[in-house]
């Protein structure tokens, strides 16, 4: 399914946000447990399916592959399509805030 | 050498989850699953071990060495395929993360496959429909299926169908539950990796065992048939044979056999018999025979008086089949006459005795017991005379 700019899967955003640093297969799990401050630890098998499916959608594309280990860099696509998120995840946020005022109310 | 272990798999194969807690099972047990085969799972005798199994599923038959690794880096090793479906072992004591933490992004990997099953299953629907139209046509064309079960020509074709209908099952089954179990993951639910697997296993083992030996009969089947089956030249002495013969019923010592018209494999086919078996009716015969009485004419002036006697014998191993072949034969057989030329005859004998009379043609179907026999006589002799030799003849087969 290709990514048509609607809300990512939270194993996507993840992904895209560790790939600002290229990176590979097990270090990437790492970063992305980094990241998301220990909250997200990601199966290989979700990683390996979430990287083949946004390299096909161009989210992402190789930095380096010397046959044995494939390095992930995000591309200007996916860059984009990162910060569209962030700002959706960030309006989301500030919707919430009546949430807290309701609260003070009481 | 470590001993390898071979077993049925309990359930089919796109049962993800039962066949992770099986392995999972035989592993505790000291069989280490080596091997993945269509039907069979090959195991490696060793320690009992507490495992961890997970099926991982892609379109692509063969994985890329990177997925390998990766899996490998967080403590899965990879042991082995079967078409779409990998499988990754991990010991418990290890405690690695699970390959897939995120079961939305899983269901993509059942995409392909999915789509795939549903076609498959199209196709097998298919093959299935235009199978079912075909016998039909054998079995109810003709509107005579006894006729057709006692010959035995459809019963391979049958059980071939049911056999196929049996996979048109599993393969709608198929399709049926990677869809679900798709759904399943797309609103957050994971597969159960301790789904209980002994429910389905009793019940596969049986169909693989029943399947096994129907499919195996029915192939030996038309081999017995052709084993068994034989034409031979009817001798002109008398036979210990169920056939009514045609110097029996002409009783004229005049009568000489004609020369053969067609002549086959060293057959005389105007003059023979065939022997033939099936399994509803064990014992069949069918005959020929064509004579001639030198000097004497047809009544119509047609030509030398040339009588001729054609038999059909059946001992049915289901005596209750009798009343319905014979209408079988008769419909068959009838060419252009009407049922109402067909006259039941009570006779001490026969359970039942139907004749037919046409000028110089008579026929008589006749059973007793597990006994039916036809014989068409064109001739001059009396239709009687042909019903006192299937009097004779019919108690060599009714036991």
């Amino acid at each position: 399914m290709a990514y048509n700019g609607g809300p990512m899967t939270e194993a996507m955003y993840y992904v895209l946000l560790a790939l600002m640093h290229p990176n590979h297969g097990y270090q990437l799990m790492q970063a992305i447990t980094e990241v998301s401050n220990g909250r997200v630890i990601m199966g290989p098998g979700t990683l390996y399916g979430v990287l083949t499916r946004m390299q096909k959608d161009g989210l992402i594309s190789l930095a380096e592959d010397d046959g044995r280990r494939k390095t992930y860099q995000i591309t200007p696509e996916g860059e984009q399509a990162l910060l569209i998120e962030y700002g959706r995840l960030k309006a989301m946020i500030q919707d919430g805030t009546i949430l807290e005022e309701g609260d003070e109310n009481e | 050498m470590n001993e390898t272990v071979y077993k049925l798999r309990p359930s089919d194969y796109w049962r993800i989850g039962e066949h992770e807690s099986w392995f999972a099972d035989m592993a505790a047990k000291g069989l280490h699953l080596k091997k993945l085969g269509l039907q069979f799972v090959k195991f490696v005798k060793g320690e009992g071990k507490e495992m961890r199994y997970r099926i991982d599923v892609s379109i692509e038959k063969k994985i890329t060495p990177e997925q390998i690794q990766m899996y490998a880096e967080s403590g899965w090793d990879y042991v082995t395929s079967n078409k779409y479906f990998h499988v990754y072992s991990s010991p418990v004591e290890r405690n690695a993360p699970e390959i897939h933490t995120d079961p939305a992004e899983q269901s993509y990997t059942l995409k392909e496959l999915d789509k795939k099953l549903a076609l498959n299953a199209g196709f097998v629907a298919i093959a299935l429909i235009l199978m079912i139209s075909m016998l039909f046509a054998i079995w109810f064309l003709d509107e005579t299926p006894t006729f057709i079960l006692v010959q035995g020509i459809a019963i391979q074709q049958t059980i071939l169908a049911i056999f196929i209908g049996y996979t048109a099952y599993t393969s709608l089954q198929a399709a049926i539950s990677i869809r679900a179990l798709r759904k399943d993951l797309i609103n957050g639910i994971p597969i159960d990796h301790r789904a209980p697997w002994k429910k389905y296993y009793q019940l596969n083992s049986i169909i693989a065992f029943l399947f096994t030996v129907v499919v195996g009969l029915s192939a030996i089947l038309p081999i017995v048939q052709l084993v068994k089956g034989e034409t031979k030249t009817l001798p002109e002495a008398s036979l210990d044979l169920p056939i009514v013969r045609l110097a029996q019923v002409e009783q004229n010592p005049a009568l000489v056999r004609g020369e053969p018209f067609y002549m086959s494999d060293n057959v005389d086919w105007g003059n023979r018999y065939t022997y033939d078996w099936s399994p509803f009716a064990p014992i069949q015969y069918e005959s020929d025979e064509n004579g001639v009485v030198p000097g004497q004419m047809w009544e119509d002036g047609s030509g030398e008086y040339s009588p001729s006697i054609h038999t059909r014998v059946y001992q049915l191993s289901i005596p209750s089949m009798a009343d319905n072949l014979i209408s079988d034969l008769i419909k068959r057989y009838n060419y252009e006459y009407s049922d109402e030329d067909f006259v039941k005859t009570k006779h001490p004998t026969f359970d039942l005795l139907i004749v037919h009379e046409e000028e110089a043609m008579k026929e008589v179907f006749a059973s007793k017991g597990k006994a039916v026999i036809h014989v068409r006589y064109y001739g001059y002799a009396n239709i009687n005379t042909v019903i006192e030799n299937i009097e004779n003849k019919i108690k060599l087969i009714i036991e």
